[in-house]
């Protein structure tokens, strides 16, 4: 294969890797709105993109070694493409969202007398199951969104 | 709120993203994609299967200790307390931008609504109407029902007992409800405390504290309380 072929192939292949953890990226956006059509392709990539980002490594690696022969200009432009895969390859493990909105990283709960640090006036989402009654104040639950719990014996996920 | 077991497996839930304005969450288990406030799985293995619903309440702080005194709150995380909604939150949330494909305007995007389901017929009350109305006496998907508001906390419940419906008026200077029939005293949960009723247990409707675009991007076939209709028809 010519060198040119060689190249060309390398660019489409950083395209790719960054396409697939760029897309789901831009199209789930908050204040943004999100068509069914939009959603589908997201999760459709966000399956593949931990495998796929692999394989667009390794091919990019593989092709980097193949045009290392080159002019000291060519190999900085191959350095600078091996950056974009290397980073989807690593985008494609991670989940912005819990960056934004940290996950309880364990759930603690305190009795109802002990709870100072909610105000009489805020709102809390309650649930009582089997003798088991437990609250979760929303302005908790407005930046973790979820929390797991198991309440009156059943498991549950309170949603806000 | 919802169960977390399907099938006899329990699913571990993580953010996933957000789908106008409403967020999706992911399984560890089959990595599908769920809607928060439907419980349903809206892409993956488990598309279209739905969450069993756990009854719940919004109200305020005081009024579930009042109501649960031996319950248990869910504490702070220290490393992220500082990003916690401050506690007029709700007024900087109503300037937000409204991102939906919803283009029914009966009410402002960010009006804030009680939401009810009842036989599959759901009707949303805006909250000054259901504050200023307390408690709004109507009939939803042929059941006869109330709504009751304790400042910002609201509940729902069928109004029928003994197979015929009551009417409930609030009583003065008190939480407390009346029935015309008999004149029983009802509380806040729905219990009549007090009369010839004493003891009875109105049962509970599941209301949804939402803004209107939400409420009604899920619930598309949503009539609207119109303050004052009832009275004009009796």
């Amino acid at each position: 294969m010519s060198r040119r072929l060689l190249w060309f192939l390398l660019l489409i292949i950083a395209a790719i890797a960054l396409a697939v953890v760029l897309i789901p990226a831009l199209v789930i956006q908050p204040f943004r709105p999100q068509s069914p059509r939009g959603l589908e392709i997201s999760f459709a990539l966000k399956r593949i993109a931990p495998a796929l980002t692999i394989v667009t490594l390794i091919a990019c690696l593989a092709l980097i070694i193949k045009l290392w022969r080159g002019a000291h200009w060519s190999r900085i432009a191959l350095i600078l493409l091996l950056i974009p895969a290397m980073l989807s390859a690593w985008v494609a493990r991670q989940n912005h969202f819990e960056w934004m909105f940290n996950p309880l990283a364990q759930a603690g709960y305190v009795t109802a007398n002990a709870a100072a640090f909610v105000s009489d006036s805020d709102l809390v989402m309650a649930v009582a199951r089997n003798g088991e009654a437990a609250a979760y104040p929303i302005r908790q639950l407005a930046y973790h969104h979820l929390v797991q719990d198991t309440v009156g014996g059943v498991p549950i996920v309170v949603t806000y | 709120m919802w169960e977390t077991t399907i099938d006899g497996r329990t699913l571990h839930f993580h953010l996933a993203g957000i789908n106008n304005q409403n967020f999706i969450m992911h399984d560890e288990e089959t990595g599908s994609w769920w809607q928060q406030v439907s419980g349903q799985a809206i892409l993956g293995p488990l598309k279209g299967r739905q969450l069993t619903r756990v009854p719940m309440d919004e109200i305020s702080f005081a009024l579930w200790k009042r109501e649960q005194p031996r319950g248990r709150v869910l504490r702070p995380d220290p490393r992220v307390a500082k990003h916690y909604a401050h506690a007029d939150w709700e007024a900087g949330i109503a300037k937000l931008p409204v991102a939906t494909r919803i283009s029914d305007r009966r009410l402002a995007f960010r009006e804030l609504i009680a939401g009810i389901t009842v036989n599959g017929r759901s009707k949303a009350y805006r909250m000054t109407d259901v504050q200023s109305q307390n408690p709004i006496i109507d009939t939803v998907g042929g059941v006869p029902i109330v709504i009751v508001a304790n400042g910002q906390s609201v509940r729902a419940f069928s109004r029928m007992v003994d197979g015929k419906p009551i009417d409930l008026f609030a009583e003065p200077e008190t939480t407390s409800f009346v029935d015309a029939s008999t004149g029983s005293e009802w509380d806040f949960a729905g219990r009549a405390i007090r009369g010839a009723l004493a003891g009875r247990q109105l049962q509970r409707i599941e209301v949804l504290r939402d803004y209107w675009f939400d409420w009604r991007a899920y619930h598309p076939d949503t009539s609207i309380y119109s303050a004052g209709l009832m009275r004009q028809r009796s």
